[in-house]
């Protein structure tokens, strides 16, 4: 089910708004990502979806049809929760059955499909357990299963990995990859884990503050993040930012005046800044001096001193001594200006979204 | 050395406030086998020279306790089920759903735990007497069918209950009713428990009010009933006593049965039964 909002605004108390006027769409039998910080109102947008939420502004569509009004017993949406809210006096199958009985689902036909959801899982070996007798990653399956018993045309996931280790979050995520690829269900994933979101999903979409950032596939969203909020917040190690005034002229012959005047913020990313020059994609050598060099594995960083801000490079062929001068040469690509609003106006391709 | 004096000293105490709890109820029973100059002999005895079963036998000859006792369930049964019934209803209400004044609505309510049952003897009698009501299983049931003691104490517990449950059914398509019965009432048995065997315990007991609104002896119940020993001649405590241990034993089973519950439902709610 494709779902659409049209200038959705929500305010608890009437006076101070938690989301701002978002607009979106999210296609049918995608697997989508609503990824930013805590408290940016991506499980509230996510409650909204699901009908246990009305907007106070705007519209919410479900295909062609407006369920704005409809409460969550009539959406018919299939829902995850972060402690996945298992019915602990319930067996593992009466939990994925119990939609189907309040859906009045014969009880032959109720046990048939819990028994294949089950299936599907895999925890078909449990369907007698209680709920507090499972691991997390067990609940968490027959959390997915109910969600989906009765087939809903949404399913929607608040954080559900939060409360796994870090290996079975590992395991979930391309679990429930695979179970939204062998359904087809059109599935929303509200996380506040950039890697989770980049591996998982179809599409992104970037909350801060209640204000939609940027909504596009992951890659677009590290090679042209559309405003220094999501530059930031995508991207491990994080992007180094400086400000305009840290340069010294070293810009002024590689961007045009126009775009430099407005500039106030700039981003390299990390792997931009080579120690050796790669041609056609560099626009600009800085000089440096090394203050720190660290060298595990294959990955040596180096903390620069650039006009007294810090730098982080990973992009470093020969080892460094401490207090070393470096000249850098600075790649197009992982290198953006930001006006004084955060937008970008320089760096990455200028007509992606 | 130290923890072993602490050890004992509060097995001491415990073992002291244990044999106090229990005088009655020893007392009650030593009595029910002694002959009637025995009950009144002082210094007191505790065990009878010859232990008078026949007591129990002629306690029973004494009144119609088949009756009594049929009474004393029927009220006691209907009682904790209308109470249990609208309790669950109001404690899902104050946890659950927002309605107008329903803060002050509650501190009323909440200030009505503070007023004696006493005082509210006098009041009920009239309300019922102008209902034509005194003298009718009605009189022994309808007072007590709402408690806010009850609804207080699963309020608290339902509150207990994670919001994400609720979504959770919600989203599975329950209604509120469905919620209630098929996933809050489930999950709440212990405190359900808990409150259950207090109002059984306080139903089965209750003294005061089945004497002051009933007179028939149909309609009288096993405490009142009691009061066939007590006579202008004088009591007569060892079938008194034979039919208080009578009375009571219903109770001491099902408390013994259900006392991990009793304990765990009311420590979880911080109140006192």
């Amino acid at each position: 089910m494709e779902v659409t909002f049209k200038d959705v605004s929500l305010s608890y108390d009437g006076s101070r708004e938690i989301l701002h006027h978002l607009n979106f769409t999210i296609p049918e039998g995608t697997l989508v990502s609503i990824l930013g910080p805590s408290g940016c109102g991506k499980s509230t947008t996510l409650m909204m979806i699901s009908g246990l939420l009305a907007p106070t502004s705007g519209k919410i569509f479900f295909g062609d049809k407006d369920v704005t009004k409809q409460d969550a017993l009539a959406r018919k949406v299939g829902m995850v929760f972060q402690n996945y809210a298992l019915y602990p006096h319930l067996t593992v199958l009466e939990n994925i059955m119990f939609p189907l009985k309040m859906a009045k689902v014969k009880k032959p036909e109720r046990k048939k499909r819990a028994l294949e959801l089950a299936k599907l899982v895999h925890v078909e070996d449990q369907i007698n357990k209680k709920p507090g007798a499972l691991s997390g990653g067990q609940q968490q399956r027959v959390a997915i299963a109910r969600a989906l018993a009765k087939e809903p045309s949404l399913l929607l996931l608040d954080e559900p990995l939060s409360n796994l280790d870090a290996r079975l979050r590992i395991e979930m995520r391309e679990e429930i990859r695979r179970i939204q690829q062998e359904t087809g269900v059109t599935t929303i994933f509200v996380t506040h884990d950039q890697d989770e979101a980049l591996h998982i999903s179809d599409h992104i979409m970037v909350l801060n503050n209640g204000d939609m950032q940027q909504f596009s596939s992951a890659e677009t969203l590290y090679d042209n993040p559309s405003n220094l909020f999501v530059a930031k917040f995508i991207g491990e190690p994080v992007i180094n930012t400086l400000e305009i005034s840290d340069f010294q002229g070293e810009l002024d012959q590689h961007v045009p005046a126009d775009i430099l005047k407005n500039a106030v913020s700039v981003g390299i990313r990390p792997e931009a800044l080579q120690d050796h020059d790669s041609g056609s994609d560099t626009i600009a050598t800085i000089e440096t001096t090394v203050k720190e060099f660290e060298k595990y594995g294959r990955e040596k960083n180096a903390q620069l001193d650039f006009h007294g801000k810090k730098l982080l490079t990973t992009e470093i062929e020969n080892n460094l001594e401490k207090d070393q001068k470096l000249t850098l040469y600075l790649q197009k690509s992982g290198f953006y200006l930001f006006d004084q609003d955060g937008k970008r106006i320089f760096g990455g391709d200028q007509d992606a979204k | 050395m130290k923890v072993k004096i602490a050890m004992v000293l509060r097995y001491v105490i415990l073992i002291l406030g244990g044999i106090i709890m229990l005088m009655p109820f020893l007392w009650m029973l030593s009595t029910s086998l002694k002959t009637q100059p025995e009950t009144v002999k002082i210094p007191p005895i505790w065990i009878p020279k010859q232990l008078q079963f026949s007591n129990y036998i002629d306690a029973f000859k004494a009144a119609p306790f088949a009756q009594y006792f049929l009474n004393s369930v029927f009220v006691t049964t209907v009682t904790t089920v209308g109470q249990l019934f609208t309790s669950i209803l109001a404690a899902f209400a104050f946890s659950r759903l927002n309605f107008y004044g329903k803060n002050i609505i509650f501190v009323i309510f909440l200030g009505t735990m503070m007023v004696p049952v006493e005082m509210l003897i006098i009041p009920n009698f009239v309300t019922l007497s102008k209902l034509h009501l005194v003298n009718t299983y009605a009189a022994l049931i309808v007072p007590w069918l709402a408690s806010f003691f009850t609804v207080f104490t699963l309020r608290q517990n339902f509150q207990s209950v994670p919001d994400q449950l609720y979504y959770a059914a919600k989203i599975d398509g329950a209604s509120d009713w469905h919620y209630l019965w098929h996933v809050l009432v489930p999950i709440s048995k212990s405190t359900i428990t808990a409150v259950t065997v207090l109002q059984v315990i306080g139903s089965w007991n209750s003294f005061m009010w089945p004497l002051i609104v009933t007179n028939s002896e149909n309609l009288r119940t096993l405490p009142v009933g009691l009061q066939a020993f007590t006579g202008d001649a004088g009591t007569n405590y060892a079938q008194l006593m034979a039919a208080s241990t009578f009375v009571i034993l219903p109770m001491v089973i099902l408390y013994l049965f259900l006392q991990k519950y009793i304990i765990a439902g009311i420590s979880k709610t911080g109140l006192k039964g």
